[in-house]
This record gives C-alpha cells, structure tokens and sequence, in this order.
C-alpha cells in the first residue's frame, strides 16, 4: 500500500487502510475478474460539483444582440432568416443554431476532474486498473449545481508483482465483455468521453413547426421537416464525434454508447445535448480466430 | 434439530412461533425462483424458510443549519439502528430454523399514511442451510446473511468465497443551502464548487467506511456487489441518505473451481 493521498477525505485513507477490499462488481464479473487474474483491491471514486446554469461569461449570443453575428466560439453556427419579410415584435425574423462551447468546456472540466480523483483514489491503493467505470452527471436539488461522480472496482493484475508503472488504465467494460475484449487482442487503454452542446434559438419558421401551427403564412407545410432543429441535431453529433475522435490519439474507439438529449430553455430556445462515451482500446496481440459460435439453446 | 417452539426468542411474534414450528416439519417456503432454487441445492444447500424481520422506526427531526453542510448523525444512527433491528430479527428467525445463512435478502424502507416520520424498515430473505451438517455460520456464530441472488450465490462459491454478512452503513447528510452573496459571487460562469465536492465526497466516504468497518467485525477479505444508494425519503432535497450496501465475503479454499469459460458469442444481443 502506498502513502496515503493527503487531499482525500480521511475516511477514505481509512477505508483503503484497512485490510478487506470492496468491489462494486456484480458476482458474474467478480467471478470473470477473479479467472482473468485480475484482482480486485478497492471500490474507487471521484467527485466534482460544478455550477451549473445555462449562460456562459464568454457568451455574448443572447437574441437580439447578434442577428448574424460572427462564428460561435466552438465554430460550429448557422443561421436562418424569415422568408416572410415582415417585421414585428412577435415575429422571429432570425434564428440560430451555434455551439456552446463553454457548456462543453465545463463538462470537460467537471468529467475530468472526477476523473483525475478516480485515478488519484486508483494509484492510492496500488492499482494497474479500473474496471467497471460508472459515470453520472446529476442535479443536486435545486441548488443550481451539477454533480459529476465517476467510481469503479480498482483492481491488480495477479501475476505481476511491483508497483504499476504510470497512471492506471481505465474501462467502462468489466466482466465478459472485458474479457472478450482482450481475447480478441486488445488491452484496455482509458474510458473516453465527450459532449456537445449546440444551442437553437429558433426563428419564425421553426417555432411554427415546433408549435404545430397550422399556418405558416403560405411558406411551408405543417408536417414538414423542421431543417433548423434537424441541423441541430446532426452538429451536436457530429461535434460530440470530433469530441472524443480528439481523445483517441490513435487507439481505437470501442461499445461506443451516445445518449442525446434536449432541454427546452424558454419559448423557442433549446440546448441539443449530445454525450458520447467508449473505450479507448489499443491492439496488444494478433487476432485469434474465435471459435465459430454454434446454436445453444437457453432454459431461461 | 431442536425444538424450539418453547424457546423462542423474545421479541417475535404469535404467528411466527407457529410458522416456524410447522416449517420444522419440512414443509419450506422459499421466495427463490426455480432456477436459484436448483442452484442452491447444486453447491448443496437447502432452502429451510422464508424469513424476516420488521422495524417500525421513528426517524425523529434534527434541526439543520441553513447554510452549512454537515451530516446528521441522529438521522444517521435512526437510519441505521431501524435496518440493523430488521436484520437482526429476521437473523433471529433464521437462526430458530438452524439456518447457516439467509440468501436473496432484501432491505426495503416503508412509509404509511398513519405515521409522520415513522417509517418501516423490513428485511426478507430465505433462509439456507447446508446439506453435509458443517457449519457455514460466521464468525459471530449467527447464519450468514447475503443479498445475493441464487445464481450469484452459486458463481462466489465457486470462486472460492462465501459469504459472510450483508454489510452497510449509513450517513445522512444536509446539503448547503446557497447564500445570495455566493451565488452572486459566482455568477455566470459554470465553475467547481470545491465545498460541495468534498461535501458529497465525504458524505459517501462515510457511509462507506462505516460499511467497511462490519466488514472488519466479521474478519471478511472482501466485499463485493457494492451499491451506493441516494435517497432523500421525506426529508426534503437538501437531506440525503447515503446508503453503502454489499455482501462481505472471506475466501475459503483458495482454490477457484470455475470451469474456465468459453467464449460465446450471443446472437441476440
């Protein structure tokens, strides 16, 4: 066991210091980890609670201030102008889609932060790894602040002896899935993740079509696609895609998993979020041929 | 097996002596599902009974200061004391049966209209014993208690572990309230806010090394299948329960006798 980390909580120091370990593997991948020489010496974790509204310092897009103003900050921006050509307070003449690329900036920072204290955690008890990686990202009453926690089973490798030389390496993946990932070749490297977020202050035609209006003044169809919200959503995936491609550094991606979701700010004001996250993996050995898999039939 | 319908334990009720007594007669009930039920007779285990034990809990208010994070340790204790009761009566039950252990146990809280801030904290299970006669009893001598399902009971003890004891701890914490002038200070820039980062972190921290110390108690190398539960119950959204629940376990044989598994590749998902 190394010195304890001097800025984690005492009781975490003591719970490491003590002799059981903890896992918060379920018992099938307990059991994998165990067969694969991976054993399990502590229930990891790390804590970031940002502050968390909708506006940003750097955020000089509010409506009305920038009609077709310059590139947003993270490049990504459009815009859209009333093709009815008649002007009133009501009526949006102008939309824009653009990236927030403060909101990304603090989730980065938030998601890496914990991240880091895992990994502090992981290194305190002697870790090679961290399987079984969780993260969430939740609100805390409604106190306006968003809490990032990442936890996971730190574990050894059984047959090396010595302490891990650099940072322990980290996997979504445990159990099976762990386990067939390193028969096919490839060695587990960091979990990567990423968001975007692209903000959609929509223009007259969108708040139509959002809104159901029938009439959109004779310009298009109720039914129709809505294009500015539809873009929106293809740039928040691709940005997210951008995100994470960074990361890799010429590993592999692998069980990607991409979770979009939108948040309604105000009346024809919406953020696309787009969190994407996998598995940075890196080819250790040539491919085996697996055996070719054969119908099995399952009482269950 | 003794009899023990005049013994009885003090504390249980009426109806349990006369349960219990008829399922001494080899008559058992057992919430397991069939594929669990076969699993345990295979590491050669039988099911003797469905077991619990119940604690109607008046968790009580403690005053919380409005701007401070701090842990609430009469809640804390109320939480834990009311589990630990429930466990331990239904442990009583077990150990009437000559159970070595208790599988599958689920810890449930409860709330009824007819009681402000009292609550009900109940713990079922079913209760095993082993079919050789050697004790599988811990260390306290008491039948072990698990929160594992059947077929997790089956793949630990294959890897060479069993069960010792469902272990948990508790902590119930009051989250901060923010100021004008913080909020205002901070404003319009998203930021950590290292306060309540370590507020949390310690919350957690807590619960679990209280978890980590019944573990030690019980001389268990590991705890697996740990779960980290948030709850707020009635308290509000400023006052969270931590919960840190797992099943701690001791290695027995040192010998993994898991067959060395085959890959499959699944072609349904």
């Amino acid at each position: 066991m190394s010195d304890p980390a001097p800025d984690l909580p005492e009781a975490a120091n003591r719970r490491f210091a003590s002799g059981a370990f903890t896992s918060g593997l379920s018992v099938p991948d307990f059991a994998a980890c165990v067969q694969m020489g991976l054993e399990p010496v502590g229930y990891v974790q790390g804590f970031c609670v940002m502050q968390w509204r909708w506006y940003g310092l750097n955020s000089p897009y509010s409506r009305g201030l920038s009609p077709y103003g310059g590139g947003g900050q993270g490049g990504y921006m459009e815009s859209w102008q009333c093709p009815h050509g008649f002007v009133s307070a009501e009526h949006r003449s102008w939309g824009q889609n653009y990236e927030q690329s403060w909101v990304e900036d603090a989730w980065g920072h938030g998601f890496g932060t914990a991240y880091a204290r895992m990994l502090e955690e992981a290194a305190a008890v002697g870790a090679h790894g961290v399987v079984g990686v969780v993260d969430t990202a939740s609100r805390l009453g409604d106190l306006g602040v968003l809490e990032f926690h990442l936890r996971g089973t730190a574990v050894k490798v059984a047959d090396t002896s010595g302490p891990p030389g650099g940072q322990p390496w980290t996997t979504y993946l445990a159990g099976q899935r762990l386990a067939k990932l390193i028969e096919a070749g490839y060695a587990p490297v960091a979990v990567a993740a990423a968001v975007s977020s692209v903000r959609v202050w929509a223009y007259c035609m969108t708040e139509y079509l959002l809104e159901g209006t029938n009439s959109s003044w004779g310009v298009q169809q109720a039914g129709a696609e809505i294009t500015q919200v539809a873009s929106a959503q293809m740039a928040a995936r691709q940005i997210a895609r951008e995100h994470v491609r960074s990361q890799l550094s010429g590993d592999s991606l692998h069980g990607a998993e991409m979770v979009v979701s939108e948040h309604e700010l105000g009346q024809g004001d919406q953020e696309v979020q787009c969190v994407l996250r996998g598995n940075r993996v890196r080819r250790f050995k040539d491919f085996d041929p697996m055996p070719v898999p054969h119908p099995t039939v399952r009482l269950s | 097996m003794t009899d023990s319908s005049e013994s009885l334990p003090e504390g249980l009720p009426e109806a349990t002596s006369h349960r219990l007594a008829e399922l001494e007669h080899g008559l058992f009930t057992s919430d397991l599902s069939v594929n669990e039920f076969l699993l345990i007779k295979e590491v050669g285990f039988h099911p003797l009974g469905f077991v619990m034990g119940s604690s109607i809990y008046h968790t009580g208010i403690q005053t919380r200061k409005w701007g401070q994070s701090q842990e609430l340790t009469k809640l804390t204790e109320a939480m834990y004391n009311a589990r630990e009761l429930a466990m331990t009566r239904m442990e009583e039950e077990a150990a009437e049966l000559g159970a070595d252990g208790v599988v599958g146990v689920r810890l449930d809280v409860n709330y009824y209209e007819w009681g402000k801030d009292a609550a009900e904290f109940i713990a079922v299970g079913t209760a095993v014993k082993a079919e050789s006669g050697v004790s599988h009893r811990n260390k306290l001598g008491k039948p072990f208690t698990s929160d594992l399902s059947g077929q997790d009971f089956w793949t630990l003890m294959q890897t060479g572990y069993i069960p010792q004891g469902l272990v948990m701890g508790t902590c119930v914490y009051h989250i901060a309230h923010r100021g004008l002038g913080q909020t205002l200070g901070s404003a319009g820039q998203n930021i950590e806010l290292p306060n309540f980062t370590q507020a949390l972190y310690e919350a957690r921290e807590l619960a679990m090394t209280r978890m980590q110390d019944e573990a030690d108690q019980l001389d268990a190398s590991g705890i697996v299948g740990v779960r980290l539960e948030e709850k707020s119950h009635q308290w509000g959204s400023h006052t969270i329960e931590f919960l840190s629940l797992g099943t701690a376990v001791v290695k027995t044989s040192g010998e993994v006798t898991l067959p060395t598994p085959t890959t499959i590749i699944s072609l349904d998902n």
